[in-house]
């Protein structure tokens, strides 16, 4: 089992979510983050006076899959997350030792 | 579910404690005549929810050694605990009782309710006398202490009927509060009508009930999700009627309460309640006085014939953080005069003066709501009232969440050019809720447009408001949803807000809806995404623009050197002064009418060649006259010889509006820009009002040789917008660096004034 951790541009949120439903996955989590890559944040100018922008407001999701299908999410997120500009984000997954659904006791690849 | 069954449920658990009391005491005292079972609080009351607390007091009368009466105890209770009860208890002698009531309030408020149980009579029904008796007599010192919990709760708990998931006990107007109220009647410091109160103590105490039976807990909020099932059980047809008639409930209690503390106060006379105490005060406006900390109206004032009374009277409460006088709500509600259709102008501007008032304004406009003149005024309200929403990011019912956002709103009136129409459709932009066939935004644009018309609003304001209203989500929906760096994305916004003020209008109220609705809906997260999008939309628009100057020819011509005209209009008149133009002449003229007691409320000004065309709109102070046009010339012609010391005068004024109560309000500011169109530069002024603002400007603006060409002065609400086109002597705008320091001194001017 693995969990796949995207660092999203929030605007993208409706497409990755809607990009995973399609492919059957029904249940994440979706937090408000903030931070920088490779960008640094960026200057913005406006009325003559230039300042930075050091954080910038990103979306976190969050999604727990089974082992199998996780480079094939991986591939969704990416593709419908994607804008081709900078700061479009970063996608990672990590192994998961155990799942347990609170309401059913249900462990392992049957709670995903 | 009802009186009889809470009754049926303690005397069922009375006979179970009785007898196991009983038991324990023979198995374990020598004289079981020494120890007596009370029941205090709501047991005491015999009003038992299937998951309330038993609050038990075990009397006793000193002469048991401390190790049998520790058995005798531990023997009564622990079957008490292993069943599961949820049990309070203490165990005192009648003196240890006395000790901890004087000390303890929330001891001494149990102890009303005390309630003979089992055991030696006597012991309760001296303990009872000594509670009883020591509550009355000590009034003075149990009652504040009373008020401060109260109060402390409401802030901690939140009021009963503006919430979506209220906690029927602990909230404002919930069971506490009527057990307050049973416990100020008990007092004997005034009689309560505590009759008013009975269906609310009827319902919420169902609801409790049958709350706690179908969710098998203690608990007293109502949640979102227990709402349905709680409905369906009692009978109602649907979880908003139930949440509508607890809200109605929840306000009969709020207001008996306030009224009851209300009169505690008056009673007192000058009060140990409260921290400052007024005698009667000339009139603060038109009909209106302050007495005892409260507006109310002045005595034999006929308000049949004032239909402005009441939000003049709402102004004047709001702005000074004070409430209406209960009775002079009532006055107002039974006397009430439609006002015209459209409100004049005073009107209008008492509304936004209230809306305007912060935090202390939701008192005052409760209070309003509660005799029904807000629903006269603006029928739509009506719908919204209690209006419950399903939401998971809302706490508050439609129209409390209306009024959070106006609070919000008033703390960001400096950043916007109209901060009466931010105010306003702060105050509506839910207005379209609670019809589910129609999208809240685009129906509230409906309403709002006459609305806003009526309320005295011209056409182009209107469809600002109507634009506000339709678009008040737009910001947040757009940058949390869309591409801030897509050029597609700025465009649709400013298509459809056009304008560098609206925008920065909508931007403010998504901030307070935002900050209103809770933390869940607004953070610092999405207030970074709002705030790029507005910032690039912005130099889209490239920058604000500045406000026209205004046109101004002479009405007459200028016989002699200086004339004065003055025209009544609705409550309000119109003053022309036309004179040869000289250094300072603004500030003389402002400081003239300010000390004649006109306060004003707008004006435009124009200095074309050598002459100076002023035209004011102002409003008499109650407690003056109006002055003839000789007195106005002769006092503006000694002004510009320098023989009136207008300087000492306006102190006194300012020093005198100081001695008012006020409310906290955002600082001034002054910001500059350079006016391609007119060569000139605009000096903006945004403050909250108070007397000789123009006056305090024009001045120092003079002071440093800078010539003012135009002003546009304008007072909206409580809030004064000022701009200034003004130029060095050569008639060339000023530089920057100048621009800036004339700026930074004003801006100092006007806070070492506050």
């Amino acid at each position: 089992m693995k969990l796949i951790t995207a660092i999203l541009k929030p605007f993208k949120l409706d497409d990755v979510k809607n990009a995973l439903q399609a492919f059957g996955i029904t249940g994440m989590t979706v937090s408000e983050a903030s931070g920088f890559g490779r960008q640094g944040g960026h200057t913005e100018v406006y009325r003559g006076a230039e300042y930075t922008v050091d954080l910038v407001p990103k979306v976190r999701l969050e999604v727990l899959v089974d082992s199998k299908e996780a480079d094939a999410v991986i591939d969704v997120i990416v593709k419908a997350a994607s804008t081709g500009s900078i700061g479009d984000g970063k996608v990672w997954s990590s192994p998961v030792d155990a799942i347990v659904r609170v309401r059913t006791g249900e462990r392992g690849t049957d709670a995903i | 579910m009802g009186t009889r069954e809470r009754r049926d449920r303690s005397d069922s658990i009375d006979r179970e404690l009785s007898s196991s009391f009983l038991a324990s005491a023979k198995a374990h005292l020598s004289n079981p005549e020494s120890v007596a079972l009370g029941a205090v609080g709501g047991y005491g009351r015999g009003e038992l929810a299937p998951g309330s607390d038993l609050d038990l007091l075990i009397l006793h009368d000193g002469s048991i050694d401390s190790n049998a009466l520790n058995e005798f105890v531990n023997a009564f209770l622990y079957p008490l605990w292993s069943s599961g009860r949820a049990v309070d208890n203490s165990v005192r002698t009648r003196s240890e009782t006395r000790d901890v009531a004087s000390e303890d309030i929330r001891v001494a408020l149990g102890l009303l309710d005390l309630r003979f149980v089992a055991g030696n009579k006597d012991l309760v029904s001296a303990v009872d006398e000594d509670s009883r008796e020591s509550w009355r007599k000590n009034q003075k010192k149990y009652l504040p202490k009373l008020k401060q919990s109260l109060e402390e709760r409401a802030e901690r708990s939140g009021e009963l009927a503006f919430l979506l998931e209220p906690d029927l006990k602990e909230a404002r107007g919930g069971l506490r509060d009527i057990t307050a109220l049973h416990a100020i009647g008990a007092s004997g410091v005034l009689p309560v009508a505590l009759e008013r109160v009975a269906p609310s103590h009827a319902l919420l105490s169902n609801v409790r009930d049958a709350l706690h039976e179908l969710s098998g807990k203690s608990r007293d909020q109502l949640l979102l999700t227990e709402q349905d099932r709680v409905a369906e059980h009692m009978g109602f047809a649907d979880a908003d009627i139930l949440m509508l008639e607890i809200a109605k409930a929840a306000r009969a209690v709020d207001y008996l309460l306030d009224l009851t503390w209300h009169r505690i106060d008056q009673q007192a006379g000058q009060s140990w309640l409260s921290k400052r105490s007024r005698k009667n005060s000339p009139e603060i406006a038109k009909g209106l006085v302050l007495a005892d900390e409260e507006i109310a109206i002045k005595s034999d004032y006929l308000i049949s014939q004032d239909s402005e009374i009441g939000l003049r009277a709402a102004a004047a409460a709001a702005q000074r953080g004070l409430p209406i006088s209960i009775d002079a709500c009532i006055a107002m509600a039974e006397n009430f005069k439609q006002l015209s259709n459209p409100w004049p102008r005073t009107a209008r501007e008492d509304l936004v003066a209230l809306i305007g008032g912060g935090s202390q304004m939701i008192r005052v406009f409760e209070a309003l709501d509660q005799e029904g003149l807000i629903e006269k005024w603006i029928p739509q309200w009506s719908h919204v009232r209690f209006l419950p929403q399903r939401n998971v990011l809302h706490r508050h019912t439609v129209d409390r969440h209306m009024l959070e956002t106006a609070v919000k709103a008033a703390a960001l009136t400096r950043t916007v050019k109209r901060p009466d129409l931010l105010l306003v459709a702060a105050l509506f932009h839910d207005i379209g809720k609670g019809f589910p066939a129609k999208d809240h935004s685009e129906y509230g644009e409906e309403l709002i447009r006459p609305l806003a018309l009526r309320i005295g609003f011209d056409q182009q304001d209107s469809d600002v408001l109507a634009l506000m209203v339709r678009e008040h989500l737009l910001l947040s929906e757009v940058a949390t949803r869309r591409d801030l760096d897509d050029p597609a994305t700025i465009k649709l916004v400013v298509d459809k807000v056009k304008d560098p003020d609206a925008l920065q209008l909508l931007h403010a109220l998504s901030i307070a809806d935002g900050q209103a609705t809770g933390r869940t809906a607004w953070s610092d997260w999405k207030a970074t995404l709002v705030k790029t999008l507005v910032d690039r939309c912005l130099a889209a628009m490239s920058g604000t623009k500045p406000v026209a100057q205004p046109d101004l020819i002479p009405t007459k011509s200028l016989n002699g050197d200086l004339s004065v005209t003055i025209s009544q209009g609705d409550g309000i008149y119109e003053i022309d002064v036309v004179s040869r133009d000289q250094v300072g002449l603004l500030s003389i003229v402002a400081g003239v009418l300010s000390i004649s007691r006109l306060e004003v409320r707008a004006a435009r000004t124009k200095t074309t060649e050598d002459i100076a065309v002023f035209r004011w709109t102002v409003a008499l102070d109650p407690n003056a006259t109006l002055p003839s046009e000789e007195k106005l010339l002769e006092l503006i012609r000694k002004g510009i010889h320098g023989e009136l010391d207008l300087g000492r005068k306006i102190d006194e004024r300012i020093d005198n509006y100081r001695r008012y109560p006020g409310i906290p309000t955002p600082p001034p500011v002054v910001s500059v820009m350079n006016d391609i169109a007119t060569s000139a530069t605009v000096i903006e002024v945004r403050m909250h009002d108070r007397p000789g603002v123009l006056y305090s400007v024009a001045k120092a603006i003079s002071r440093n040789g800078v010539d003012i060409r135009a002003a546009i002065v304008s007072t909206l609400g409580a809030e004064a917008f000022d701009t200034l086109y003004v130029t060095d002597v050569q008639g060339n705008a000023l530089s920057e660096g100048q621009a800036r320091l004339l700026a930074n001194q004003v801006e100092n001017l006007l806070n070492t004034y506050l």
